[in-house]
C-alpha cells in the first residue's frame, strides 16, 4: 500500500481539513478496505457494514478539524473511529454475548473470508491464523472487535477474571512475534 | 515509577486493545507524557495491532464509494456547525468587511435608481387608479341620472295618485254628508238606459254630477246640466264625459231646484236648453 501513496500524511491532513473532495476520494481509495474490514469483523452483516462505513466517513469528514497530529497518526485516529462506530452499531442492535462468541469462535469465517475476498495482506493473515492459536485470536477479537469487557471475556471463555489480562498480554506478544518474523 | 516494570506489566497491551479501566487509562495518559519509553512502547503495540487490523482489510462493495462521497458532499453544508467555535468567529469577522466595502460607494446611485423605480411604479399605479375611478364616476353619473328620472316619474305618479285620492276622499265626504241630496236622473224615452246622478246641498248650493252612463258626444258638442226652478231651465254648467265621468264633477251652484236635466249642446254650453236633445232628467225628492 505504501507504494501507492502520493501524499504525505501531513499533506493529506491539510487537504482533508480544507474539506477538499479530491482528498476524501484519495482517503477512501486507500483506507476504506481497512475501515470496512473493521466494520465487517464487528457487525458481520455486509449491508450493515456498508452503512457503518458510510457513518465512519461522515465522522471523519465532520471531525477532521478535531484531529490533532501531535496526538497520533491519522490512521490510528481513523481506526479508533471505525472501531467505536462499529461497536456502537453492534450495541444498538442489541447483540447478545452468545452471538459474539459464535461469530468470533467461528474459525471457518476467517478461512471463508480468505477464500472469497482478496485481502490486502492475505499471506500475512494466513500466517497469523496458522501461528496464533484459536484461544489467543478469540481473546484479541472479543476485546478489539466486539468491545467486550474483562468481565464479559471472563464469562465467555470461562476463565478467572484475574487471568484475562495476562492471557491478553500473551496473545498480543505472540501476535507481535509473528509480525516480527514477516 | 519503575518504567520497565510498568511496560512489562501487560498494561500497555491491554490499554491498546481497550481492556483497561478509566482510572488505568488516565494513569497511562500521564505515563505517556512523562516517559518517552512508555510512549514508544504504546506506539509499537498500537502499530502491531494496526498491522493485524490491516490483515483483516476487505474491499468494500464498489457502489459504496460513489454513495459515500455523495453523502459527504451533501453534508458539506451541514458540516459547518461542527467546526470548532474559533473558526466561525473568524468567518463572522471577515464577511462584514467584504460585504461592507462595496456597499458604501454603490449606495447613492442605488438610492436614486430605487427612488426612480418607485416613483415610476407610483405614477403607473396612479394612472391606473385614475382611469378606474373615472370609469366608476361615469357609471355613477349615469346611474344617478336614471335614478333621478325614475324618482321624477315616481313623484309625478305620486302627485297623480294623491290627486285621485283627494278626489275620492271628497266624493266620500259628499256621500257621507247627510246635507247632500242624491237625485238620480234616468234616460228620457228617446235615450233609454242612460243614467246620471246629481249630488246637491240645498243649503250650501254646492252641486256635483256623476255621469254614470252617457253616450260619448260628438267632438264639437258637450253635455250641459240644467236646474229646473219654478218651470224655468237655469244653466248649471257644462261637464265632461269619458275619463272624467267616472268621478264627481263640480258644476255651478244651484238654488231651489225642483228637478235637473242634461241636454247635449254645442261646445261651451248654450243659454237655453235644446229640449229635443234631453238625455236624462230627474226630480228632486220631497
Amino acid at each position: 500500500m505504501g507504494a501507492a501513496l502520493t501524499y504525505t500524511e501531513a499533506e493529506l491532513v491539510t487537504g482533508l481539513k480544507a474539506r477538499n473532495e479530491k482528498f476524501f476520494g484519495y482517503l477512501y481509495d486507500h483506507y476504506s478496505p481497512a475501515l470496512y474490514g473493521i466494520a465487517l469483523k464487528v457487525v458481520v452483516d455486509e449491508t450493515l457494514a456498508g452503512d457503518v462505513l458510510q457513518e465512519i466517513f461522515l465522522k471523519i469528514w465532520r471531525g477532521i478539524d478535531r484531529y490533532d497530529t501531535d496526538k497520533g497518526r491519522l490512521f490510528t485516529w481513523m481506526v479508533n473511529i471505525a472501531r467505536n462506530t462499529a461497536i456502537d452499531t453492534l450495541r444498538s442492535k442489541g447483540h447478545k454475548l452468545g452471538q459474539k462468541v459464535q461469530e468470533i469462535g467461528n474459525n471457518s469465517l476467517i478461512v471463508d473470508q480468505l477464500a472469497v475476498y482478496p485481502s490486502v495482506d492475505h499471506l500475512g493473515l494466513a500466517k497469523v491464523v496458522e501461528q496464533l492459536n484459536k484461544e489467543q485470536r478469540v481473546i484479541i477479537d472479543l476485546a478489539y472487535y466486539k468491545g467486550c469487557t474483562q468481565d464479559e471475556i471472563s464469562k465467555i471463555l470461562d476463565i478467572p477474571l484475574g487471568t484475562v489480562k495476562t492471557r491478553m498480554r500473551n496473545a498480543i506478544i505472540q501476535l507481535r512475534n509473528i509480525l516480527k518474523q514477516m | 515509577m519503575d518504567v520497565q516494570r510498568y511496560i512489562s506489566s501487560g498494561i500497555i497491551e491491554n490499554h491498546v486493545i481497550g481492556l483497561v479501566s478509566e482510572a488505568e487509562n488516565r494513569e497511562m495518559e500521564v505515563a505517556i507524557q512523562q516517559h518517552p519509553e512508555v510512549k514508544a512502547a504504546v506506539d509499537a503495540a498500537q502499530q502491531d495491532l494496526e498491522k493485524y487490523v490491516m490483515m483483516m482489510a476487505q474491499k468494500p462493495p464498489v457502489h459504496l464509494k460513489k454513495q459515500i462521497l455523495e453523502r459527504l458532499k451533501q453534508d458539506a453544508g451541514a458540516a459547518e456547525p461542527a467546526i470548532p467555535v474559533t473558526q466561525p468567529v473568524a468567518i463572522d469577522e471577515e464577511i462584514p468587511v467584504i460585504d461592507y466595502t462595496p456597499r458604501t460607494p454603490i449606495s447613492p446611485l442605488k438610492i436614486w435608481q430605487y427612488g426612480a423605480a418607485a416613483a415610476f411604479t407610483l405614477l403607473v399605479a396612479s394612472a391606473v387608479m385614475n382611469i378606474a375611478y373615472y370609469t366608476k364616476y361615469n357609471d355613477s353619473q349615469s346611474q344617478y341620472a336614471s335614478l333621478q328620472s325614475s324618482q321624477d316619474s315616481f313623484a309625478a305618479e305620486k302627485d297623480t295618485l294623491s290627486a285621485q285620492l283627494h278626489r275620492a276622499q271628497e266624493e266620500l265626504t259628499l256621500m257621507k254628508d247627510p246635507a247632500f241630496k242624491w237625485i238620480k236622473m234616468l234616460g228620457t224615452p228617446r235615450h233609454q238606459g242612460n243614467v246620471a246622478t246629481i249630488c246637491w246641498d240645498p243649503q250650501s248650493k254646492a252641486t256635483f254630477i256623476l255621469a254614470q252612463k252617457l253616450p260619448e258626444p260628438p267632438p264639437d258638442m258637450q253635455y250641459q246640466l240644467w236646474a229646473i226652478v219654478n218651470g224655468k231651465c237655469i244653466d248649471a254648467g257644462v261637464f265632461s264625459t269619458g275619463e272624467q265621468a267616472t268621478s264627481m264633477q263640480k258644476v255651478k251652484d244651484v238654488v231651489n231646484a225642483q228637478a235637473f236635466a242634461v241636454t247635449l249642446e254645442k261646445k261651451g254650453g248654450s243659454p237655453t236648453p235644446t229640449l229635443d236633445q234631453m238625455f236624462v232628467a230627474g226630480k228632486v225628492a220631497g
